[in-house]
């Protein structure tokens, strides 16, 4: 299988170029065009994984759906389309065992060796990460794509890093975060504009990403009128 | 972006890792033990652990991989292909706790270049064990770390659970309480609404024609009590029923019936004027209602909030088929005792007929025993004859009038 990126970072979609027997699992609703040769099965379930109804729920309280979508090539030299919801990037994570942790609605496809579950980071990060209040926890093998409103960097930590609140996109587990303030003091770290960030510990990756859908959000909610 | 073959990637950067192993190998000082052929040596542990590795030769300078202990090192074999091994000896390990979950163990060599990872639970307990309590001391550390960890976890679980009992708790409450205010809000159309439907579902013996001299009777003195309610728009209703039992109830909204046998009982038209200054003020108090919001369900109370009035008065009448609506609470046939002391004493008759009515009755009944008066609804006819006294003598002199009725005639026609 292999991927190619078109138009990032603004509009970025995935294309795939599968090969007979290849198949790849896509958050519902991402698909966007794609050749004959493929069919497409709807479960609860990721490929070959374990999973069903309650994962499917779990899911959902990430911000995810409750369905996958999974695609199978059928005939050789098939091509997918996918997208994300939002204008924004797409990146492409390569996973050697070990575990991925996503922002909730930011996973958008990964291949079969990937196993999608959810995972609680803990209170404080539910209710000051400016993420939602479940992760989704991405482990095993294979190839794994995230999208996210805005551009997305990449980071390799060896100690500490700090990221603004919301701007996380996925990180590895070996990674930890901790909400802090940004400056010494709380008033301070107000009168910024930081507030609260996220202050990383470990090694690892972590994937960001360069704007927030809240900050547009705040920018325009105001001006938009009554219905 | 051009395509990128995923593939090709890879045996790229396996070449570049096969130049990077060689110059590892000529590495002396190095801790670190790279083997190519894992499949040579066999792990002593007697549990193999999944976890990760992170070292620079690693393509991407991470991998999963499947850990065991052995003669005193900890011994990593990656998952990817081809499986390299790593080593740390346990004596050099450097133990850290971290992680998303912060129940991963990191172990690094002094030299920070090589870290294994792994975030099963009897890992730190298997490297304490092989480790011949070398690492007694920060596992200890991170024992204590995880512990910290699980109280704090338990401490918030206990604490929004407390908050959530105690929202839904304040919240159920909270409602009921509102709707009784609003419910005291309501105009006293509704409680003439409630007091009409309660009045037709109920089962009664015939009803006396409205110019029977009892009914007359009745009626006029409401008439000369009318004008002292305390909500003049009240419209007082009065229906004289066939029945031998000495009572009389008031509805909400103004329908008051009137049994015979109370009538027939009565000493002086004064004790009849007693009892109807008395189910009067029940309406005026406007009991009923309070007594329709104390039953209230919690879905009946939403409806009231949200301006269902309607279902209010279907409930009403439905809790006058069950005759809740005429039995009051004790603090409020107290309350109804006094109004209609004040009425009476308004309408320049004597209070003190009312008093007489209820000695009447007590003697007729007989009182109940002290500690059962406490459970009925009824306030002791004793207490009750005294607290109307007590009463009286707050309220203005007045010179009361004998009532100009005939009671014999109407007791005749019965």
């Amino acid at each position: 299988m292999r991927h190619q990126m078109l138009c990032p970072p603004a509009a970025t979609a995935l294309r795939f170029e599968l090969e007979q027997g290849e198949s790849i699992t896509c958050e519902v609703g991402a698909m966007i065009a794609m050749t004959s040769g493929l069919t497409v099965e709807t479960t609860t379930k990721s490929r070959g994984g374990s999973g069903g109804i309650i994962k499917g729920l779990k899911r959902m309280f990430s911000g995810e759906s409750f369905f996958l979508n999974h695609f199978t090539a059928q005939l050789p030299d098939q091509s997918l389309l996918i997208g994300p919801t939002l204008l924004g990037d797409c990146v492409h994570h390569s996973m050697r065992g070990g575990t991925m942790i996503v922002q909730g609605s930011s996973w958008l496809a990964s291949t079969p060796g990937i196993e999608i579950d959810t995972t609680w980071q803990g209170f404080s990060s539910a209710l000051f990460s400016g993420e939602s209040m479940f992760w989704v926890k991405c482990s095993g093998g294979g190839e794994l794509y995230l999208s996210s409103y805005g551009a997305i960097h990449s980071l390799e930590i060896d100690g500490d890093y700090t990221i603004d609140t919301g701007h996380i996109v996925a990180f590895e587990d070996t990674l930890k975060f901790n909400i802090g303030k940004a400056s010494r003091s709380l008033i301070g770290s107000f009168l910024g504009g930081e507030g609260l960030v996220c202050k990383f510990h470990g090694q690892g990756k972590l994937y960001y990403q360069s704007h927030t859908l809240p900050s547009l959000g705040a920018l325009l909610g105001p001006k938009l009128k009554a219905k | 972006m051009g395509r990128i073959a995923i593939l090709e990637r890879f045996e790229h950067e396996h070449e570049q890792l096969d130049a990077e192993h060689e110059k590892q190998q000529h590495r002396s000082e190095s801790h670190v033990l790279l083997q190519r052929n894992p499949a040579m040596v066999m792990p002593a542990s007697r549990e193999s652990f999944q976890g990760g590795v992170f070292h620079a030769s690693i393509p991407g300078g991470r991998s999963g991989a499947t850990l065991s202990i052995a003669r005193g090192e900890l011994i990593a074999d990656t998952i990817s292909e081809p499986s390299m091994r790593f080593s740390i000896p346990l004596n050099q390990c450097q133990i850290d706790l971290g992680g998303a979950s912060n129940r991963m163990v990191f172990c690094r060599t002094k030299e920070g270049d090589l870290t294994i990872f792994c975030e099963e639970k009897n890992f730190a307990k298997e490297l304490d064990f092989q480790s011949g309590g070398m690492l007694a001391g920060p596992l200890k550390q991170l024992k204590k770390g995880l512990a910290a960890d699980a109280n704090r976890f338990r401490f918030w679980l206990t604490f929004s659970a407390v908050a959530c009992a105690l929202l839904l708790f304040l919240g159920y409450f909270g409602v009921l309480w509102t709707a009784k205010i609003a419910i005291r809000a309501l105009p006293v159309s509704v409680d003439e609404k409630i007091g009409t439907m309660a009045f037709s579902g109920m089962e009664m013996g015939r009803k006396l024609e409205a110019n029977h001299p009892a009914s007359r009777l009745v009626q006029e003195i409401v008439d000369k009590l009318k004008p002292h309610a305390s909500i003049p728009e009240l419209k007082f209703k009065v229906t004289v029923v066939e029945d031998a039992d000495i009572n009389a109830f008031a509805l909400p909204g103004g329908q008051i019936v009137v049994f015979t046998g109370l009538i027939k009982e009565a000493k002086s038209a004064e004790q009849i004027a007693g009892v109807l200054a008395h189910e009067m003020s029940h309406a005026t108090l406007r009991h009923g209602i309070e007594r329709v919001s104390q039953s209230l369900g919690i879905v009946a109370a939403i409806q009231i909030m949200v301006g269902d009035v309607g279902g209010l008065v279907a409930l009403g009448a439905q809790v006058a088929q069950t005759s809740i609506l005429t039995s009051y609470s004790r603090a409020a046939e107290t309350e109804a005792d006094l109004e209609g002391a004040r009425m009476l004493n308004a309408a320049k008759i004597d209070p003190k007929a009312m008093a007489d009515f209820f000695e009447m009755l007590k003697e007729k009944m007989g009182d109940l025993p002290d500690a059962m008066a406490w459970i009925s609804t009824h306030p002791q006819h004793e207490t009750r004859v005294q607290s109307i006294q007590d009463h009286q003598k707050k309220l203005p002199v007045v010179q009361y009038e004998p009532l100009q009725l005939d009671l014999k005639a109407a007791q005749e026609a019965l």
